[in-house]
């Protein structure tokens, strides 16, 4: 099979991109200033720095220090965070569960706002409700979030008082155990509801604006290619056979147009992902972005390489599985060229 | 006739394709230049780049230059926290007494800057490597298009954050940062166009005259791949100011800037307090100028794109 | 070509009658320059049972003509300006309830000349009732159930035509649930006035949910026997066009099959439903000479099983001789020349026409003598009242560029828009022999 063939490739591919992927993470380390700087003091003498430097095979040629440090991986250790005072890997899943809630939550949202947006506007191609899409898709892409995060902590935290800050109301949670760190999945498995509203009043605003900039992308994307097909021939075939206008349009032309839409929801999790550090920060959410930027200016490498390391891998995935679903979609596309 | 075999171009007749390919890009660019004007978005955004960079330029006749660095924020005591509408300071002032218009117009400098010192460098060394791989192919090709692959592989902004982070905070090596991330792009459309390019009639009338393999790439080859660079190019112009802003929000910079994206994080401390200004106008700024570029550049896309006429 | 029995086929029915009109038909396109009169003033009828070919160059309204019978036309920048089009719908035979008879010649249906309305004893068969139905007046529910059901379309492209996305018998299976819901229940052995879900899924309409609904143990048995149903008569359109093999047919997508398999499905899609019109637009232009020979007989050989009328879109002059019974000569969106197949191209009238048969190239022509017609079509923006060949015409005198020549009659059934034939109001009079040398 061609899609076998296909797939197989895209997977071999994989190892050697992470391999490249910790290559630039390990030389970003080496730049950044000698990684055993920590455990260093001004009284050592030059003897006692050259055994911790054995230590740490800092004695060895690069691309020894490289096996040894990749192997250290391997093995799960990533090292220790300044900045959480615990190894990396304690840490990050706590972390990492609160980022997913959020990213996940306004992936969802836009998903499913761009890919409404994107239809009404396509097939209604300039008229009213098409430039109105217009114009919330380019200023999407060109809005800052975190400017647009403030912007809404102006209007309804600071001004109208309605919405909160961080992640959750400690007098609601004190009670409630976090088995999943998704906060909406624990309160449901605790089967507190007032838990479940006041996880999810935190996450409207961040979500909002986290989601802004993916709904334009996928908006446009969506809007687009219906409009290609909406050219097709096939479409004037279907209203030739006696579909009504809306069956043709969610039938045929909007289920071809979804095809491409699905390559850009696959870049649009990069965007997410990189827009959790500065949501993160203006809505204090306790996640990865946030972490990471903390150990950004505390100069905490291990957590920033962990960081770099991690989103590249789950970036590669995601695009992995994207394209594949793609080309399984898609029985036009040339495979394997 | 089987006996004369002629080529099917004679050297005479590559210096009349290569003048009519000319006439043909000059057409072609006065045709384009109607498309792009007859557009009003386009037409708006390429009003706000003029006079964003008017407000570059014009930086020291509307705000005082601040002594001895204009390029750091003036600190006036006197008037802390003072909401827009003050006398001297239009636009309020921050939490340490600096002038919120002083940042708004300055910081256009900062990204003038910014947007033209990454987006030039990057077009030039991806459009160096992305011929490269385009022209000699092979082994060169794969492990250049290997390197892209990796490059592409990390999420733009979290890639120029871990090299900013390394060197340190400050402008430079922001400009630095992202001039690594944002290169491949440029690199991966100019091998395309490259290629494509490559197999076009005039090219092999040049190469049947005789002409230099620098020669054709330099005449005939890079001027008929450019224009999705350009395209991109004046896309990045607005992003790489969105990516630095954001770099500069989480603290990248040296503090204390005027610079958008340092005063929207220095003036988030004051929100809760109701001080809504500092922020805001400063971020105004950097939408404007995203928005404006993406604009100028969607317009252009367009305006290139022959399936698009008529829409 | 057997002539002799065409001959008697034409004396056994009554006198011609025409299931579609088209009177005056304007069709405009807004562009940047101005009002683009892609069809200007276009009439002609489709007769029972015939073949009519539409030709002309490329960009001369022929698609536009076809198309405005369903309404197909992008709007905007497409108008229909004005004109008729009056469509005819068969009724069902009388004597034998749509089943085939001997007066009906198998087809079930009565000809268009003694057509009194479509009969409504069975209350399934016929969602167009009316004796006459004016195309470009109804609304689009009643032009939607006309589309497929009474008159059809094929397409140049079978490639472009069918969606790529979807198994060839989800493509058909469409037909007929929009247009056969009631005989489907029937055939399910479901009563005709079940209702809910059920009738939802037979039609296709369904709502959210009611895939859970049609799972359930009730819905679900009835469900696969409409299935079944759906099946059977997917399997037999399919059929009819020889395909071998329907039902592995079935399950293929669209770019597993040759081109000549996808015009195929687009055919029986389009005579699923035993439609009165049959338009096909270039259906063989995108295959090659065997295909295209074969799938000429087929629609050839269908069309008359149903007594359905084909309007042949076309620029391809030989293939139209070929197989059409009455010609329309379209130029610069007007019918300059119109008559049966045998008149036009044994005495072609307008110059246009000659000019075009000449240029088709014959056995019998010597090297170098391929005839073609100089310059180009006249840009259609806001046309002057002149002749539109003026300009193009080698016999063209100075009242073809004062005055606009209406189409009249010759012959009998032979008209021609020329004042070769038809002397101007004024002015020096065109005749063949003032060609230029």
């Amino acid at each position: 099979m061609q899609l076998r063939d296909y797939i197989l490739r895209r997977v071999i591919i994989l190892p050697i991109l992470i391999l490249g992927v910790s290559i630039i993470v390990f030389v970003l380390t080496r730049v950044g200033g000698s990684p055993i700087g920590i455990y260093l003091s001004h009284e050592m003498t030059p003897d006692e720095v050259a055994q911790i430097e054995a230590r740490f095979n800092l004695d060895q040629p690069v691309w020894v220090q490289y096996i040894y440090w990749a192997r250290g991986i391997f093995q799960g250790d990533f090292g220790w965070s300044g900045v959480a005072a615990a190894p990396v890997t304690d840490v990050f899943p706590n972390k990492l569960a609160a980022t997913m809630e959020l990213a996940i939550a306004s992936g969802l949202v836009a998903v499913f706002l761009g890919i409404s947006l994107g239809t009404y506007a396509g097939a209604r191609r300039n008229r009213l409700p098409d430039h109105a899409t217009r114009i919330v898709a380019v200023s999407g892409a060109s809005l800052p979030q975190f400017w647009f995060g403030i912007l809404l902590l102006i209007v309804f935290w600071a001004n109208l008082g309605l919405a909160p800050i961080g992640r959750s109301d400690a007098s609601i949670w004190s009670s409630i155990s976090h088995p999943t760190g998704i906060y909406t999945v624990d309160a449901i498995l605790a089967g507190s509801i007032s838990a479940f509203w006041d996880a999810i009043w935190h996450l409207i605003l961040p979500a909002l604006t986290l989601g802004y900039g993916a709904t334009a992308i996928i908006a446009r994307m969506m809007r687009s290619s219906l409009v290609e097909e909406l050219q097709q021939d096939y479409v004037d075939a279907a209203r030739a056979k006696g579909l009504a206008e809306r069956i043709v349009l969610r039938r045929h032309a909007r289920r071809n147009a979804l095809v491409p839409t699905v390559t850009v929801i696959g870049l649009t999790f990069g965007f997410l992902l990189q827009g959790t550090i500065t949501v993160e920060i203006i809505f204090r959410w306790p996640g990865l972005g946030r972490w990471m930027a903390d150990s950004v200016l505390r100069g905490d490498q291990a957590t920033l390489m962990t960081y770099v390391l991690f989103t590249s891998v789950l970036f590669l995935l995601v695009n992995l599985v994207v394209d594949v679903i793609y080309a399984y979609l898609d029985r036009r596309v040339t495979l394997g060229k | 006739m089987t006996e004369s075999y002629k080529p099917s171009l004679q050297p005479w007749q590559s210096g009349e394709a290569r003048e009519s390919a000319l006439r043909v890009r000059l057409n072609r660019f006065m045709g384009l230049i109607q498309r792009l004007v007859s557009n009003p978005t386009t037409v708006m955004g390429l009003a706000v780049i003029v006079s964003m960079i008017g407000i570059a330029i014009f930086a020291p006749w509307i705000a005082e230059p601040n002594f001895p660095d204009p390029y750091q924020m003036p600190r006036d005591w006197g008037a802390v926290r003072k909401p827009p509408g003050t006398p001297g300071h239009i636009l309020g002032t921050t939490n340490v007494g600096g002038d919120v218009f002083y940042g708004v117009i300055w910081g256009s400098r900062k990204s003038l800057q910014l947007s033209l010192m990454v987006v030039g460098s990057t077009v030039v060394i991806g459009t160096i490597i992305g011929s490269l791989a385009g022209l000699l192919g092979g082994w060169v090709d794969e492990v250049l298009m290997r390197i892209v692959d990796v490059f592409l592989s990390i999420p733009e902004l979290i890639f120029a954050l871990a090299i900013a982070a390394v060197l340190g905070p400050s402008f430079t090596n922001i400009v630095f940062a992202l001039s690594v991330v944002l290169w491949v792009k440029y690199a991966r459309i100019m091998r395309a166009q490259v290629i494509q390019t490559k197999q076009n009639e005039y090219v092999d009338a040049a190469r049947v005259i005789g002409d230099s393999k620098l020669n054709i790439y330099l005449r005939d080859i890079l001027p008929n791949s450019i224009t999705p660079v350009t395209v991109q190019a004046t896309l990045d112009m607005g992003n790489v100011v969105l990516i630095g802003a954001t770099l500069s929000f989480i603290g990248l910079s040296e503090a204390g800037i005027a610079e958008w994206g340092v005063l929207v994080s220095e003036g988030q401390a004051g929100i809760a307090s109701g001080r809504w200004w500092a922020s805001t106008f400063p971020g105004l700024m950097i939408f404007l100028w995203a928005l404006a570029f993406n604009l100028v550049g969607d317009g252009l896309r367009d305006a290139l794109d022959p399936r698009t006429e008529g829409r | 070509m057997q002539p002799v029995d065409q001959e008697k086929a034409v004396q056994a029915r009554p006198r011609p009658a025409s299931v579609a009109s088209v009177r005056n038909l304007r069709v405009y396109f807004q562009s940047k320059r101005g009002m683009v009169h892609a069809v200007d003033g276009v009439s002609f009828d489709i007769y029972d049972g015939e073949t009519l070919g539409l030709v002309g160059e490329t960009g001369c309204g022929k698609s536009v003509t076809g198309r405005s019978f369903l309404k197909l036309l992008p709007v905007p920048p497409g108008k229909i300006a004005s004109g008729s089009i009056q469509f005819k719908p068969h009724a069902t035979c009388r004597n034998c309830d749509g089943n085939g008879c001997p007066s009906c010649e198998g087809t079930g249906r009565q000809s268009a000349a003694n057509s009194r309305g479509r009969s409504n004893e069975k209350g399934i068969r016929d969602s167009v009732d009316a004796e006459i139905v004016e195309l470009l007046e109804i609304g689009r529910e009643e032009m939607r159930r006309i589309r497929g059901d009474r008159i059809a379309m094929i397409f140049q492209d079978p490639g472009k035509a069918l969606n790529p996305t979807l198994p060839i018998s989800e493509q058909l299976s469409e037909v007929f649930l929009l247009h056969r819901t009631s005989e489907l229940l029937e055939a399910a052995g479901l009563p005709a006035s079940t209702g809910g879900a059920l009738r939802r899924f037979a039609s296709q309409e369904q709502r959210f949910g009611d895939s859970l609904l049609m799972a359930l143990p009730p819905n679900r048995a009835f469900r696969n026997r409409l299935v079944g149903a759906l099946n059977k008569m997917v399997i037999e359109a399919l059929g009819d066009t020889q395909v071998p093999n329907p039902a592995k047919l079935m399950a293929r997508y669209p770019h597993e099959l040759s081109g000549g398999m996808k015009q195929r499905v687009m055919i029986a899609q389009a005579l699923a439903c035993n439609p009165d019109i049959l338009i096909a637009d270039e259906p063989t232009t995108a295959l090659d000479v065997t295909v295209e020979a074969r799938i000429l007989e087929l629609i050839k050989e269908l069309q008359k099983k149903r007594r359905t009328s084909v309007l042949y879109i076309s620029h391809d002059l030989s293939l139209v001789r070929r197989i059409c019974d009455r010609v329309a000569v379209m130029y610069a969106g007007k019918v300059v020349e119109i008559g049966s197949t045998d008149a036009i191209f044994r005495d072609p009238r307008h110059p246009y026409t000659r000019g075009l048969i000449s240029a088709v190239p014959s056995a019998g022509a010597r090297r170098g003598e391929l005839a073609a017609i100089r310059g180009t079509v006249p840009e259609l923006v806001d046309p002057a009242p002149t002749c539109r060949f003026a300009g193009r015409c080698p016999f063209e005198a100075d009242s073809c560029r004062r005055f606009e020549p209406e189409l009249k009659p010759v012959s009998n059934g032979h008209a021609v828009a020329c004042f070769i034939d038809s002397a101007a109001p004024s002015g020096r009079q065109p005749t063949f022999q003032s060609a230029a040398v």
